[in-house]
């Protein structure tokens, strides 16, 4: 910029001299150097602003760069003028998000013919993704609008991709607990009901003692499902659990002993890999064993009779991982990610039969969660699966 | 305009054609991006017998085959228009081979759905199931594999494809036994497990066409291909078996 505005006096200063050269002899005329001095202080005030519009315009590109979103920008003719790092990637993306590019160019090229549209995009992957995308038509404010009272052509489009898979999957958890919960507490519910209703009319005592037991059954699974209901809000709502060293060994002692009878009855085998008695966690023991204590059980559930469910745990000094691994039936890689949900059911049609309330798993994610620790899932159908407890050591 | 400037100068023909090369070698990784998508689409088809979105990918092939076409016109029209010669030429022979390879593969994942249909309101067993699943882990991964190398010019990589077709080939026999034991155990009767013999038989094939498309980029890049060895062979015997032949 200084040395367009030098460039500028000096062309001046050439300008004025020729004018003294063919003027020898008169005075300098004073009115070419007041011009001459306007003009460039004329031209440098333009070279600041366009330098200031310049630097606003580097940093809102830095700031396009750092969003998530993915920004495309057309001029009128449907060419890609602007596109940040985001939407940038795309461009030569291979795979499945090699099929978002298609997808930009075909709304820019909508939205420049005045034509707004939002579009999903589900990708397989892996990981399964849902892209959003949303073009509108850009208007410049200053072309009038047609004397016919129609809309002006537009000046370009933007358009915004924006992965949306999170926030589709908080949706399908929010309509699913609501949907669950209802099925859960109104089925027993709604059995009592009916069951008393017959046993009201029923004078044979045979007929008296069956609907009495289905009852019993039916209360006991509302009660379990309440009591599990109770243990979870506990847990969501209680302050962080004491920071007390727990032997690991104790822990796991305490969850298979809780399971054994369950097993027994279904001919599971309950295998432990005895950890070592110094392996300690830091926590509350009583919120651990309910955790690995879930965890049995779900294993023995879901194990056809004679299988073994293995407990183990290990350490790399830093966290320790407890492992409960079964050779049951394994859960479907769709349903991986959403086993941890309040009353999620792989198959509703099993887990009636199998029995629990839906909450197991939620309340071994929010024990974790409050040890400040992990859990995660690995499973394959007909392999079997293993559940993974990362805790801090003591 | 000057006269002399209707014409293309010959640097401008070649950016161009290069340019041209360019986008065929997007447009056939976009087309693979599409066959790629529909091996765990497919395979979710079959595992949660969602006969809508069953219909929605047997739908979805012809977007595949309008692209396919596509590809192969602009590969036609650049052998004609530029007589292309060496790399070139093995480029554009190479993108019009794998679009029938990636043509096919889209095929056998609509026979999946199709074959979902067929068994719909099967159980299908567990360890079926499971693999299932990792049959269409492994066909997706040789398919990835197989158009990285490509898009890089990779012959090392596209090499390695056909070593790494033995797992879902292992996979796949392993499935037929599962098949027998389950017909064994009479929880599938003889139809629905020539039907899953066959959905078996669709993702081991298209490990077949990854196999495929890395002999042909090999091709691309280095000029050989596994059957030249065998037509060198044959070559080598020619000869001698003429001489028997005509002892004169």
């Amino acid at each position: 910029m200084i040395r367009r505005s030098i460039d500028v006096r000096r062309r001046l200063d050439t300008l004025r001299a020729r004018l003294e050269r063919e003027g020898e002899g008169t005075a300098p005329s004073t009115s070419v150097d007041d011009a001459a001095e306007r003009l460039a202080r004329a031209f440098d005030a333009h070279e600041a602003r366009q330098d200031a519009a310049g630097a606003v315009a580097e940093r809102l590109v830095a700031a396009l760069d750092v969003i998530p979103q993915g920004i495309v920008l057309a001029d009128a003719a449907g060419r890609v003028v602007f596109r940040n790092r985001v939407a940038d990637a795309f461009a030569g993306a291979r795979h499945s998000e090699a099929l978002v590019e298609p997808v930009i160019t075909e709304l820019i090229g909508r939205a420049v013919a005045g034509e707004a549209e939002t579009r999903v995009l589900d990708l397989y992957g892996p990981p399964r993704r849902s892209i959003q995308l949303r073009a509108v038509p850009l208007d410049d404010p200053d072309v009038p609008r047609p004397a016919n009272g129609d809309a002006a052509p537009p000046a370009g489009a933007f358009l915004v991709v924006e992965d949306v898979s999170e926030r589709q999957r908080l949706e399908a958890v929010r309509r699913d607990f609501v949907a669950n919960i209802s099925h859960e507490l109104k089925t027993p519910v709604g059995a009592l009901g009916l069951l008393a209703e017959t046993l009201a009319g029923e004078d044979d005592p045979e007929v008296v003692h069956r609907l009495a037991a289905r009852m019993q059954r039916e209360a006991f699974r509302v009660s379990d499902t309440i009591d599990d209901l109770l243990q979870l809000s506990q847990i969501e709502a209680g302050s962080l659990p004491p920071r007390d060293p727990v032997p690991v060994h104790l822990v796991v002692t305490d969850a298979v002993d809780r399971t054994r009878s369950a097993a027994e009855l279904r001919s599971v085998r309950l295998v432990v890999v005895e950890p070592p008695e110094d392996l300690s966690v830091l926590g509350d023991r009583r919120q651990l064993v309910s955790a690995v204590a879930n965890l049995c059980d779900n294993a023995v559930k879901y194990s056809d009779p004679g299988a073994d469910v293995t407990v183990s745990a290990r350490t790399d000094g830093k966290t320790v991982e407890i492992d409960v691994s079964d050779n049951g039936i394994g859960i479907p890689s769709t349903d991986l990610g959403r086993v941890f949900e309040r009353f999620y059911r792989v198959d509703r049609a099993r887990s009636r039969d199998t029995g629990g309330t839906g909450l197991g798993l939620a309340i071994v994610r929010h024990v974790v969660h409050n040890h400040e620790g992990e859990v995660s899932v690995s499973s394959r159908e007909g392999e079997g699966s293993t559940f993974t407890l990362s805790l801090p050591a003591a | 305009m000057n006269a002399d400037r209707e014409h293309p100068t010959m640097a401008e023909i070649r950016t161009n054609f290069h340019a041209e090369l360019d986008a065929l070698r997007a447009d056939t990784v976009r087309l693979a991006a599409m066959v790629t998508e529909r091996i765990p689409w497919g395979t979710e088809v079959l595992l949660t017998g969602n006969l809508s979105s069953a219909q929605e990918l047997i739908d979805a092939d012809d977007d595949l085959d309008v692209l396919s076409i596509e590809v192969e016109e602009r590969c036609y029209q650049a052998l004609v228009l530029q007589a292309p010669m060496a790399r070139d030429l093995r480029a554009i022979v190479t993108a019009l081979r794998l679009t029938s390879e990636l043509e096919r593969s889209g095929d056998l994942m609509v026979n999946v759905a199709k074959g979902m249909r067929r068994l719909y309101g099967l159980d299908i067993d567990p360890k079926l199931r499971g693999l299932i699943s990792r049959m269409g882990e492994e066909a997706q991964r040789l398919m990835h594999v197989a158009i990285d190398s490509y898009a890089e010019g990779d012959a090392a990589k596209a090499a390695a494809i056909d070593d790494m077709d033995d797992r879902l080939d292992t996979l796949h026999k392993e499935y037929i036994q599962a098949i027998f034991e389950c017909h064994r155990e009479s929880s599938i009767d003889l139809e629905a497990g020539v039907q899953l013999a066959l959905i078996g038989r669709y993702y081991e094939r298209i490990g077949d066409h990854a196999v495929n498309i890395g002999e042909r980029v090999r091709y691309m890049v280095t000029g050989w291909l596994p059957e030249h060895t065998g037509a060198a062979r044959a070559a080598a015997r020619k000869p001698q078996s003429e001489g028997i032949a005509d002892p004169t």
